[in-house]
């Protein structure tokens, strides 16, 4: 009784704000509910038309495709970008490394729109945008890149907004790595590359595998920053699933259908989780081995 | 490669990679200090002309706001989340820090999990949800849906705050007939008061920040900072030295209370029980 005093709020809250709207979802998922707000249930009809067996949605392929080279891009991105980040960046003096890291920082620091708006800016199609106006200074032609690339834009946009948090978790794993085993390395003759190839790599193991586990799920459901940076255009260029899903609730109004797309999109977290679990295991979760030498 | 050249490289690479970022923010520093067309990086001459919206309405399409009603909406909105993520999480991490209950485990392994599911996916059923309770459209029903996603991180991060206090503190109290609720409210709050400020500051930065909820749940005319922002980018004429004027506003208050964090942070007793 007495715990439930201070679990109580918490459970609470995260019944009604997590596993409730996940059971609305299916609920809603059911129906052809629009901006009237009816509950009218339909069946399977919304799951038939997604998965093309009856009035077949014509978006669903390019939307599946948008989605596997967007996490294609940004997970990789993510991970190799943050290791080489954090790798150079630690072998540097310190208060320079700091510099370096707190530039990649930003990103995370930073409020979402500010950080879809420099991108909006930076890469706008006319010469009033930041580097077309450089381009333009500089006598070349403008580039439209949110026409030309904009897959390449998002991509690279939340692909640093990945590397900003791996970059600073690989940093502090590898500043706890004892340093004789470096310096070990050293007296044996390692070459810089050496030592970083196989002793720091193999050794941040565990961090890799938890910054991947972590960034997959959160590129599969992220689409705040590409509406911001895109809106998902142009015509459907950069329409990734969750924000297909969004889109079609809340632009379309047709809140049944999109309620089918999240719920797709629901189990397959459910199945990324398992996964994690699998590979990592309950207790190796809650304990914290950060670096196992 | 001789030694100089070696200890030469890895700035080099960094330099490389970092240079357009770089370019970007001192670009729009440039540009919310710049008055006239700016080519590149730097603008015709420098003023304070961007920042009209301070002493004039904003307006967007048809509709008109002014900055002071956006940054009060913003502050309510920061605050109730804050103190909702504050309280909860406080309770809870006390409980999971120091009372044996059944099923504690799979509470903290909850956390983990919930923490790495976005809860930015389930907007659909949060809009039907709120609409249901009567909380649409309002800003404090939408900051309590925004604080519950914190609360999974939330319960971690104070449980980290009780487990540094020694237990001698608590049974010294206990013994004297204390009860649990008094020995949280008397003994551990006071103890972790900068725990506090800091779970309080980072609730409140998170809804500060927040763009996509209240986009959605909140009517179009009631604008916070973020949404004021997105709907001045979203019109046909984008007057970017504007924007960038009003993203700096946007962003001053969070960079200030995100020193304060690492001030708080510091002060929270991880070494034993400091000032006891």
């Amino acid at each position: 009784m007495a715990v439930s005093v201070f679990t109580g709020p918490s459970i609470f809250l995260i019944t009604l704000f997590y596993f409730i709207p996940v059971l609305l979802t299916l609920l809603i998922a059911f129906t052809d509910m629009d901006r009237t707000l009816q509950w009218r249930f339909i069946g399977l009809d919304n799951f038939l038309r997604l998965f093309g067996v009856s009035s077949r949605d014509p978006f669903v392929p390019r939307i599946i495709r948008n989605t596997v080279i967007y996490v294609a891009g940004t997970l990789p991105l993510t991970i190799f970008g943050g290791l080489f980040l954090s790798i150079l960046s630690m072998r540097l003096r310190r208060g320079m490394g700091l510099f370096f890291r707190s530039i990649f920082f930003i990103p995370r620091a930073i409020p979402p729109v500010v950080w879809g708006f420099l991108w909006a800016w930076s890469f706008e199609g006319t010469r009033y945008g930041l580097f077309n106006g450089i381009r333009s200074m500089l006598g070349l032609p403008v580039i439209h890149w949110l026409i030309k690339y904009p897959m390449v834009i998002v991509i690279l946009a939340n692909g640093f907004l990945g590397i900003s948090l791996s970059m600073l978790v690989f940093s502090s794993a590898i500043a706890s790595i004892p340093t004789d085993l470096t310096r070990a390395a050293e007296i044996d003759g390692a070459t810089r590359w050496q030592t970083t190839r196989y002793i720091i790599i193999p050794l941040l193991k565990w961090p890799i595998l938890t910054m991947t586990a972590w960034h997959l799920m959160s590129f599969v459901n992220s689409y705040v920053y590409i509406m911001l940076i895109t809106g998902g255009g142009p015509y459907y260029r950069t329409e990734v699933w969750s924000l297909y899903a969004y889109h079609t609730a809340f632009n379309r109004y047709r809140y049944g259908y999109g309620a089918s797309l999240t719920t797709i999109l629901i189990v397959v977290n459910i199945v990324l989780l398992l996964v994690v679990l699998r590979t990592f295991g309950l207790r190796r979760m809650i304990g914290r081995g950060k670096i196992e030498v | 490669m001789t030694k100089k050249t070696g200890a030469a490289f890895p700035y080099v690479l960094l330099v490389l990679v970092a240079a357009p970022f770089i370019t970007m923010y001192v670009g729009f520093f440039l540009r919310a200090f710049g008055e006239g067309p700016q080519l590149g990086i730097f603008p015709e001459r420098f003023g304070l002309s961007n920042f009209s919206f301070l002493w004039e309405p904003i307006t967007w399409g048809l509709a008109e706001t002014t900055i002071w009603v956006a940054l009060a909406n913003t502050i309510l909105f920061a605050s109730v989340s804050g103190a909702v993520v504050t309280v909860v999480c406080m309770l809870a991490g006390y409980a999971v820090s120091r009372i044996e209950f059944k099923g504690k485990n799979t509470f903290l392994v909850l956390q983990l999990f919930l923490h790495a599911v976005p809860g930015q996916i389930l907007l659909i059923a949060i809009f039907f949800l709120l609409y249901y309770l009567h909380l649409l459209h309002k800003i404090p029903g939408i900051a309590l849906a925004r604080a519950s996603l914190e609360i999974p991180l939330g319960v971690w991060m104070t449980k980290g705050f009780f487990d540094a206090i020694p237990w001698d503190v608590e049974r010294a109290a206990m013994i004297d007939g204390c009860t649990r609720l008094q020995v949280w409210y008397k003994i551990f709050l006071p103890l972790v008061k900068p725990g506090v400020a800091a779970v309080f500051i980072w609730g409140f930065l998170f809804a500060w920040h927040d763009f996509i909820y209240v986009y959605t749940l909140l009517p179009g005319t009631a604008k916070l900072m973020s949404t004021l922002i997105q709907s001045l980018l979203a019109t046909e004429v984008i007057d970017y030295g504007y924007l960038a004027a009003m993203s700096l506003l946007y962003m001053l208050p969070p960079l200030t209370l995100f020193v304060l964090l690492q001030r708080a942070l510091l002060k929270v007793p991880i070494f034993g029980g400091k000032g006891i």
